[in-house]
């Protein structure tokens, strides 16, 4: 057979593919199916939540970051107006004032002494402290001469910044008038340029006098003190040495101050980071104040802090150990009820539990605090009645059913097997719980509490309402007693002087860089609680 | 005799004793809890029920019976003398009363009668519109919440592949779970109130809320379309249903009531927040009740009064005595009673639910 023999097929025509009968035209919106578009939808709504986080960052920068500017702008003319240089000597006038404080407190203490040691009636205690009040006399009159100086320069900084100020609101009129194209009233607006170095004249002008007044008050002090009498107390004398320690102390800075005073200069630039840094760690939040005000972070922040230590020192235990109880040791029916019950404190409104913490638990703490049998406890007793303690103890009762149902759940979370192994080794129940359970979950039992945290720091009406709104950092020297202090925090100020300022001023963009903080501080804890969790996990195989 | 010893039986020994303290202290600790809530609780049921009670009066219309506190707006007190007895009235009833008295006296030819009278700010009247206020509140912003929490929740689910868009989406809502309410409150302020003009609005505080509550939301929804059996989806999806068809069909109708019902916590949350409301939706004190505007788009801007604000104001913005305190108590003990039924509504439901749908 050969291939020469059989020829190929012709071929044949191409076959028209048949239109497929049962295709059905689909509908598109925008080149997608109707199935792609509904997904496309769901997953536009999905993504919400990535909008708003960011929406939030976004708008909290909008309305906050002018801050920086015009904090700078403020700081500048602190300086110019000659503010800062007044407040050198006034740091000086100040420190007297505090060593001043300290002697009446020692004659506090002797009066107090001579009357209950000694049994003397006051009439003669005082007769006693003669010779010291004669003493303190001289000695708190020895700072009159910075006193005149600081009273009097005051009122010249004080009158060129508002010079200053008045001249800035007539430029922003003028300018409104320009803007709208009336140039005749525009002119008619005066503005009288400031010449500051004239200005300061009077202010920096005086540096020598006060020089020698300050040496003088130096001199006098030390006279004071070399004439000082016996006190009628012999306990009280290591107080009287360590008042004449202070003193040389604050001598020490007078050449210090002199240096300032003699090289300040009024145009020396404001750093940008200044402005930075005093917000994240300045010591003081004054506002509205006629002198200068300051936007310093720090009080808040250690008043929301110590406000969420007591929270957790309390919330803690008390939710680990429930959870402890609950998901080794109850009976079902025990779980059934108390479970639901922990949740169900947890829609208690915060403002409600605010309320109640002024009308009853206020109250009843410091009552509580004035009990004899409970003065060794650390702080007690206490005369505010809204603290950072009462605060904290609201706030442990919020933390509460979050730590407990978050570490609920990771105890459940601990296999069997571990359980089970640690029985068959001969281990107890409560060495299983201990050296088991709860090693093994202990990243979420962490995590739990981090969330905890995250809850009490952001909270706002509770502390807003009995966190008694000082705003000062506590006086850490005398121990515990700080936590029984009235305090001022983060949430606390943004609630309350949020409804008070003008909207576009320094300080309204210092409350949004207020909340911009707590917003990162607030990311930070959830991520760390993330964190923790997963890389702390034992794996269970 | 004596029982014969059981030579199992554990011998008491210190470390015995030792689980047996901690044991006490976890129990310590758990029902401790549980006391201060009932405490909390108990306080404000005692001393602010009675404002309630007190308040119910009988009309002359239909349904004849009225609570003077529930349903009134607040107004000022004022606690006068007047023919040696002590009086205490609102603002209204004070007014018309003085009228009456100065009328009398004027037909008897006597001089007007001088009242003395001390008022008290918020204390008489009642608290109507700050109820109506938070339930708008809590139906729109959960109307909101729930649509877009629904939608991502179903997208989450049902749609998305795990892969780092998924995960970052997870991220974010985890993260604004975190998110403390006071810095909700100044977004809002800030987007809403100043960006979008809406000013001090109910529409502000819908959308505040409704983002402040949505990760709750979220997670509810999601866990419910969890729960409905993968049998369901494969089921509609081999007889040729669309992917949209089975999920409308065959997984929400049954997720929906489960998703209702957890969401309910999130409305509690919605009532209970002061922190968001503050500068976007309430207003110290309005006259008017939301329905008396003169055009519909009036309503979506108007400011509301709110229980949480309310309480707020009364408790902190006026001074502390007896008469301030009936109301104080009163409107805490509305508010808490509010919430908690909404809270246990939920609980229960919640028991209910699971125990009724066994796939």
């Amino acid at each position: 057979m050969s291939s020469a023999s059989i020829t190929p097929p012709p071929p044949k025509p191409p076959v028209q593919p048949k239109p497929f009968v049962i295709h059905k035209e689909r509908t598109r919106f925008f080149g997608l199916t109707l199935d792609e578009t509904i997904r496309a939808f769901f997953g536009g709504n999905a993504f919400m939540a990535v909008v708003v986080l960011a929406l939030i960052t976004i708008f909290l920068f909008r309305e906050g970051s002018a801050f920086f500017g015009q904090n700078r702008a403020s700081i500048t003319l602190y300086r110019t107006a000659g503010l800062e240089y007044v407040d050198y000597m006034r740091a000086q006038q100040e420190g007297h004032t505090a060593l001043t404080r300290y002697l009446f407190d020692i004659r506090l203490r002797a009066v107090r002494h001579l009357t209950e040691n000694e049994a003397l009636s006051v009439a003669e205690a005082n007769a006693k402290l003669a010779a010291f009040d004669e003493f303190a006399g001289r000695y708190s009159d020895t700072i009159e001469p910075v006193r005149g100086f600081v009273s009097d320069l005051t009122d010249v900084a004080v009158a060129i910044k508002e010079k200053y100020t008045i001249n800035e609101d007539a430029k922003t009129e003028r300018a409104q008038f320009l803007a709208t194209g009336m140039t005749a009233e525009a002119d008619a607006v005066k503005i009288a340029e400031i010449d500051f170095k004239a200005e300061l004249a009077p202010l920096v002008g005086v540096t020598p006098m006060y020089v020698e007044a300050a040496n003088g008050v130096a001199t006098a002090i030390n006279d004071v003190l070399a004439t000082a009498p016996a006190l009628p107390v012999p306990s009280l004398e290591s107080r009287m040495t360590r008042f004449k320690e202070l003193n040389r102390e604050y001598l020490a800075t007078f050449p210090e101050t002199q240096r300032k005073l003699e090289t300040w200069d009024y145009l020396k630039p404001v750093p940008a980071l200044d402005t930075v840094t005093g917000f994240l760690f300045g010591k003081q939040w004054l506002t509205a104040s006629f002198w200068q005000d300051w936007y310093g972070l720090v009080p808040l922040f250690v008043g929301s802090l110590m406000v969420s230590i007591i929270a957790l020192f309390l919330a803690v235990p008390l939710g680990v150990g429930a959870a402890i109880y609950i998901n080794q040791f109850a009976g079902l029916r025990e779980q059934r009820i108390i479970k639901p019950a922990i949740e169900f404190i947890s829609a208690i409104p915060s403002v409600v539990l605010g309320f109640f913490g002024i009308a009853v638990l206020g109250q009843a703490l410091r009552a509580l605090s004035q009990w004899e049998a409970l003065s060794w406890v650390p702080g007690f007793p206490f005369s505010e009645r809204l603290n950072a303690l009462t605060a904290g103890c609201l706030l442990a009762l919020i933390a509460v059913p979050t730590i407990f149902t978050l570490a609920e759940d990771a105890l459940n979370n601990v296999p069997r097997s571990f359980k089970e192994a640690s029985f068959a080794l001969g281990a107890s129940r409560m060495q299983t719980i201990l050296r088991i359970i709860v090693p093994a979950s202990l990243s979420g039992i962490v995590s739990a509490v981090l969330l905890g945290l995250g809850r009490v720091i952001g909270e706002t009406m509770v502390v807003l309402l009995c966190a008694g709104n000082r705003i000062a950092i506590p006086d850490f020297t005398q121990g515990f007693t700080a936590f029984v202090q009235p305090v001022h925090t983060m949430t606390g100020i943004i609630a309350q002087e949020m409804g008070e300022v003008v909207r576009g001023e320094i300080h309204y963009r210092a409350l949004f860089m207020v909340g911009l903080v707590l917003f990162f501080i607030a990311l930070l804890i959830n991520f760390l609680a993330q964190k923790i969790v997963r890389k702390y996990r034992i794996s269970i195989g | 005799m004596s029982e014969p010893l059981n030579p199992f039986a554990s011998k008491p020994s210190r470390s015995r004793a030792f689980e047996k303290v901690i044991l006490g202290l976890f129990r310590v600790a758990t029902y401790f809890v549980l006391l201060c809530g009932v405490i909390v609780f108990a306080d404000i049921v005692f001393k602010g029920a009675p404002t309630v009670a007190r308040a119910f009066k009988t009309t002359s219309t239909f349904p004849y019976v009225t609570n003077t506190f529930l349903f009134t707006a607040p107004e000022s007190l004022y606690v006068f003398e007047h023919d040696g007895e002590k009086k205490e009235m609102g603002d209204k009833e004070y007014r018309a009363f003085r009228e009456a008295e100065e009328a009398k006296a004027l037909a008897a030819g006597q001089p007007a009668p001088k009242f003395k009278a001390e008022s008290y700010v918020y204390s008489a009247g009642g608290i109507w519109p700050a109820i109506v206020g938070t339930v708008l509140l809590v139906v729109g912003s959960m109307t909101i919440a729930l649509f877009l929490g629904v939608c991502s929740a179903i997208f989450l689910n049902e749609y998305a592949k795990d892969g780092p868009v998924v995960r970052f989406i997870r991220l974010a809502i985890l993260n604004l779970a975190g998110v403390p309410s006071i810095v909700f409150g100044l977004f809002g302020f800030g987007m809403f109130v100043i960006f979008f003009g809406w000013n001090v609005s109910l529409m502000a505080g819908w959308f505040t809320l409704a983002f402040m509550v949505l990760p709750v939301v979220i997670t509810a929804s999601e866990e419910s379309l969890k729960a409905v059996p993968k049998g369901f989806r494969e089921g509609s999806l081999a007889l040729g249903a669309t992917k949209w068809q089975t999920i409308r069909k065959n997984v929400l109708p049954y997720a929906l009531p489960g998703i209702l019902t957890s969401s309910i916590l999130g409305i509690a949350r919605v009532a209970g927040e002061t922190a968001p409301i503050m500068f976007t939706a309430a207003y110290v004190v309005r006259d008017k009740l939301p329905w008396e505007i003169e055009k519909a788009s009036d309503f979506f801007f108007q400011g509301v009064m709110a229980l949480p604000y309310h309480i707020y104001v009364v408790s902190s913005k006026i001074p502390q005595n007896e008469y301030t305190a009936r109301v104080q108590y009163g409107t805490a003990f509305v508010f808490l009673g509010i919430v908690a039924l909404i809270a246990a509504a939920s609980i229960i439901l919640r028991n209910k639910l699971r125990s009724r749908y066994q796939w």
